[in-house]
């Protein structure tokens, strides 16, 4: 998990890692923005919630509407107002909004957990 | 035009529609039946008030952290990816460059939320709005 990798995605503010509990492994932040070890801390322990129902409802959806496609799930992202959590596995990113590409950072991340 | 006609004319995206920040209310545009129509957008809005919530808990750490109001959230699937931004949603496929479009029409048409997300949605309701956020 190279968070040095990570920092290359379009418009990142931030990169982390973390475990299958939330807690923060390791991160790095881009200078200038307030971005702070607790945030991404917490912001790590709600994507991994987020990351298991949202697994939860792609599980549903499939079975009860019979379309497939979601699973296994690639990502999650929180968008606020400036800026976007891109996260999946154990790694995550954080990303302008004005300056993000979606694709590349779910992409990032993904290699990232491979 | 309305937002779903403009995200349903991005090849790649399968659905789109707007729900009701209460109720069972919504509109959509594409390859749903009324059933699975309901259930995305009784999803999309538990799924927003959740993240919500999250986003007004990062300020504590940090007031001014850019993360809210929220603006929506995305899950991306193995092949099909579904995305809110406000009381919008739109279901496509994992093509390249489709979320990106639709994010960016997504969050010119209903993004950048001037007001809190909260207060928006329970403005819905009626009534007294603060009392309620209580």
């Amino acid at each position: 998990m190279d968070l040095a990798k990570l920092m290359e995605v379009p418009g990142v503010m931030a990169a982390f890692t973390y475990t299958d509990k939330g807690d923060l492994t390791g991160q790095m932040i881009k200078e200038g923005n307030e971005l702070t070890p607790q945030v991404l801390d917490l912001l790590a322990h709600t994507c991994v919630a987020n990351m298991a129902v949202a697994t939860m409802e792609a599980r549903g959806w499939e079975a009860l509407t019979g379309q497939k496609g979601f699973e296994p799930l690639q990502g999650f992202s929180l968008v606020g107002l400036d800026w976007s959590a891109v996260v999946n596995g154990n790694c995550g990113v954080v990303v302008k909004n004005r300056d993000a590409d979606y694709e590349a950072a779910f992409a990032a991340i993904s290699a990232c957990t491979a | 035009m309305h937002i779903a006609k403009q995200l349903m004319a991005i090849p790649g995206v399968i659905a789109a529609g707007e729900y009701a920040y209460r109720g069972d209310r919504y509109t959509y545009e594409g390859g749903l039946t009324d059933e699975q129509a309901r259930m995305a957008s009784i999803l999309c809005r538990a799924n927003t008030l959740n993240v919500s919530m999250q986003a007004e808990m990062f300020s504590s750490f940090a007031e001014h952290c850019g993360c809210r109001p929220l603006q929506g959230w995305i899950v991306r699937g193995k092949q099909l990816s579904v995305c809110a931004v406000g009381n919008f949603f739109c279901l496509l496929e994992n093509r390249q460059g489709v979320l990106n479009d639709v994010m960016t029409v997504m969050r010119a048409k209903v993004g950048d939320i001037s007001d809190n997300v909260m207060q928006v949605m329970y403005s819905k309701i009626g009534g007294d709005v603060t009392e309620q956020l209580v």
